[in-house]
């Protein structure tokens, strides 16, 4: 493997990460203020 | 933090200039974010008061009072009761306005009563000898023991004294406008017996407000002090009473008023733009007049950086050590940055023209015009401020619906908001239009790309309308609806603010789905530049073999050869093998496997399809020529057939697909989380998609 297909492959890896970062990997939510079904919520 | 920074809370009602008066105080010093926990827009920002000190200024959502009825409310007060919440300021300064001054003192005695050190701006200043307004600010600031500044964000006038006076916050009095006692006399002082230590007011306030009170014993005191909802409502109606004989006091001797002189252009104004004819037309005429000229102006900036791209692509590729990383750059990265920064001039354009509706007050006339027509479809007028502003991005504008009171009418307003047209569609109706649509002229003037844009548009909000009327006859929910709305001033807009707005909104694109689209390129381009079998592989020996079998391969260009093995390549690369598995499903509606693989990848941000595309045939051209991602769409051509790829029945197939799919999972997940459940998005997701398919289905055997 040469020295552009390391940078290529860490690139992937940048880009792999950052899209599972932003779409699966998901904090906890905090307690929510949304009230479903409920017409009386305010 | 240090003592050298001042915390400022900038509070006021909806309509009085605040963040006009934010802007002023803090340029371009600004961030955007969310409250912890909820998705509240969080505006603050740095503004510098002297050599030594600076103000870290929060911009609140606006609120009429502190009885709160919305989310967007409960973060004021949550946030001006709690003194152990960092953003907790040392000092509040409440925006109001000139023509609308004894409605906006209302929010100001309560803040006053929580004895938080309070400064009154008196906004639109500029306006008072246009409306005979004048005020004796002396008494003003003795009857409402505070000071005040005397603003006109439009003239730039009296920020500095308001500086001066945050500045000097600690020498404000924090004695309270109105005594909570008077409220009811037997009930608050057993109330102050119990709680010696606690402040009447906002024991008041946490026995009537329905927030989460993080560092209140809330159970102790509600449990002491119960009171039945009907007695609670009226103890609040008595305070507003009492509040707004203090508020006519004041204003009497503080405040002149010269009807003579209040000229009645706005009367004249609101008679025409509301008026139920005339009204429409204009509106119409506006978003007419919109969209030819993002079509007209964007073309030049557009094709500058579509041709600067494309020759930084090739003096890429013709200047850097040959390689995978440089391929990398040339075909993946170049391309799909490009694919970002191209639609830049678009969206720019489109929010230059929103941000000036909304700041000349004419958005508010479009609400009150709309709300008759959109309660015959389950919405309420309100529900027309999300869907023009899903024009710019379906996140902001779903959550901009909690000011709808009603559940019914918000959950819909919720359900159908992804079916107008958001700022990520753009680039993807923008080049499909260029590229089926010709470049002719209807009657002259009016393009026709740009009314090709507008209907879709207009398809976008129609099947919201009538997927509200058909959410509205199956959902079983009772509520009671009414309708309330404010009609600010006519205001010629600032030109600050619309560019601050037009910056924002702009920027949040590039680095919010640019971010995206980029990741995409990167990972689109490995796909398509590796395979998994010898075909792959061997793809050079392959197709000079089948050329030799064929013809006299002498008397072949080489650029042909070249062009020849990179078709194969991609089509054995990963990305080729999963576009063919799926090109069965998308076959019927005009779609190659090229296509089907730039849908299927913008299933996660609609926007991607462009990039992807561009990506695509990127990598399966290898021509050192330089071609834009337009002209290189244009030239596909069905092997099998011989048409063109993007012809107007694949196109308009396309453009329908895109105009009813729901392809975004932030739009996803924000509406789990207004909703609190998984059913609405699920159902939302496979209803836009099913209907999507079947339309681009239909149109494109009607049309082939």
């Amino acid at each position: 493997m040469n020295f552009q297909q390391i940078l290529v492959y860490i690139t992937l890896a940048i880009a792999i990460g950052f899209l599972v970062k932003k779409f699966l990997w998901k904090k906890k939510p905090k307690k929510s203020n949304s009230c479903g079904d409920d017409c009386a919520c305010h | 933090m240090s003592k050298s920074t001042i915390k400022v809370a900038l509070i006021g009602n909806p309509n009085v200039g605040k963040t006009s008066v934010f802007n002023q105080l803090t340029g371009l010093n600004q961030q955007v974010g969310n409250y912890p926990g909820i998705t509240v827009e969080k505006k603050q920002g740095a503004s510098k008061l002297s050599d030594n000190v600076k103000a870290k200024i929060i911009d609140l959502p606006g609120t009429y009072s502190l009885n709160a009825s919305s989310i967007d409310e409960n973060v004021v007060i949550e946030l001006l009761l709690n003194k152990k919440d960092e953003d907790f300021p040392d000092v509040a300064v409440v925006v109001t306005e000139v023509e609308n001054l004894k409605r906006n003192l209302l929010l100001f005695t309560q803040i006053k009563d929580l004895e938080i050190p309070t400064i009154l701006v008196i906004n639109m200043a500029d306006r008072m000898s246009l409306k005979g307004i004048e005020f004796d600010l002396p008494i003003l600031e003795r009857e409402l023991k505070t000071k005040i500044a005397l603003v006109s964000s439009r003239k730039k006038t009296g920020i500095s004294e308001l500086k001066s006076l945050i500045l000097n916050y600690e020498s404000l009095s924090t004695e309270p406008c109105l005594n909570a006692s008077v409220i009811d006399p037997d009930y608050f002082n057993n109330l102050r017996r119990a709680f010696p230590n606690q402040l009447l007011y906002k024991l008041w306030l946490v026995i009537t407000q329905d927030v989460n009170f993080l560092n209140l014993e809330r159970n102790e005191i509600k449990n002491s002090f119960t009171k039945s909802h009907s007695d609670l409502k009226r103890l609040q109606q008595k305070e507003t009473i009492k509040r707004y004989q203090f508020i006519n006091d004041t204003l009497k001797i503080g405040q002149k008023i010269d009807a003579s002189k209040a000229t009645d252009l706005r009367a004249k104004l609101d008679r025409v733009l509301t008026h139920k004819v005339f009204g429409y037309l204009i509106f119409f005429g506006i978003l007419m007049l919109i969209f030819q000229s993002i079509f007209d102006w964007s073309k030049i900036p557009m094709d500058f950086i579509d041709e600067t791209f494309t020759s930084l692509s090739a003096y890429t590729k013709n200047h850097l050590p040959a390689g995978e990383f440089t391929n990398l750059l040339s075909e993946g990265i170049i391309p799909g940055i490009s694919g970002i920064v191209i639609f830049i001039p678009q969206i720019a354009f489109l929010f230059l023209f929103i941000s000036i509706l909304e700041e000349s007050g004419y958005m508010s006339r479009v609400v009150f015009l709309m709300d008759k027509i959109m309660r015959r479809f389950g919405l309420s007028g309100k529900s027309i401020v999300p869907l023009i502003s899903g024009t710019a991005c379906a996140i902001p504008a779903i959550m901009s619906a909690r000011n709808i009171e009603n559940w019914k009418e918000r959950l819909i307003t919720i359900l159908v908001t992804p079916f107008t047209t958001c700022s990520a569609r753009l680039p993807v109706y923008a080049i499909l239009i260029s590229l089926i649509i010709p470049e002719e002229r209807v009657f002259g003037f009016l393009s026709l790309q740009g009314l090709t844009l507008m209907l879709l548009y207009l398809i976008g909000f129609g099947m919201a309308v009538l997927s509200a009327t058909l959410l509205n006859y199956f959902l079983k929910l009772n509520c009671k609806s009414y309708f309330v709305i404010e009609m600010p001033s006519y205001k010629v807009p600032m030109f600050k603010n619309v560019a601050l707005n037009v910056i924002e909104k702009t920027k949040a694109f590039v680095t919010g789905a640019g971010k995206i689209i980029l990741a995409l390129s990167i990972i689109l381009w490995f796909l398509g530049s590796h395979g998994p079998t010898n075909n792959f592989k061997n793809a050079d020996a392959i197709v000079l073999q089948e050329l030799e079998l064929s013809q006299n391969i002498a008397s072949i260009e080489p650029e042909l050869i070249e062009n020849k093995i990179s078709s194969y390549k991609l089509e054995h690369s990963y990305i080729g093998i999963l576009g063919k598995a799926i090109e069965p499903a998308i076959r019927p509606l005009g779609y190659d496997w090229k296509i089907g693989i730039a849908v299927v990848s913008s299933f996660a941000a609609r926007e991607v399809f462009v990039g992807t595309l561009a990506t695509i045939y990127n990598v399966g051209n290898h021509s050192d020529e330089e071609v834009t991602i337009k002209n290189r769409m244009a030239a596909e051509i069905n092997p099998v057939t011989g048409e063109k790829i993007f012809n107007f029945a694949s196109g308009i197939s396309l453009l329908l697909f895109y105009a009813f799919a729901m392809q975004c999972m932030s739009t996803i997940a924000i509406v789990k989380k207004e909703t609190n459940s998984w059913k609405w998005p699920l159902i939302q997701f496979v209803f836009m998609s099913g209907f999507a398919y079947l339309t681009a289905l239909i149109a494109y055997q009607i049309l082939k």
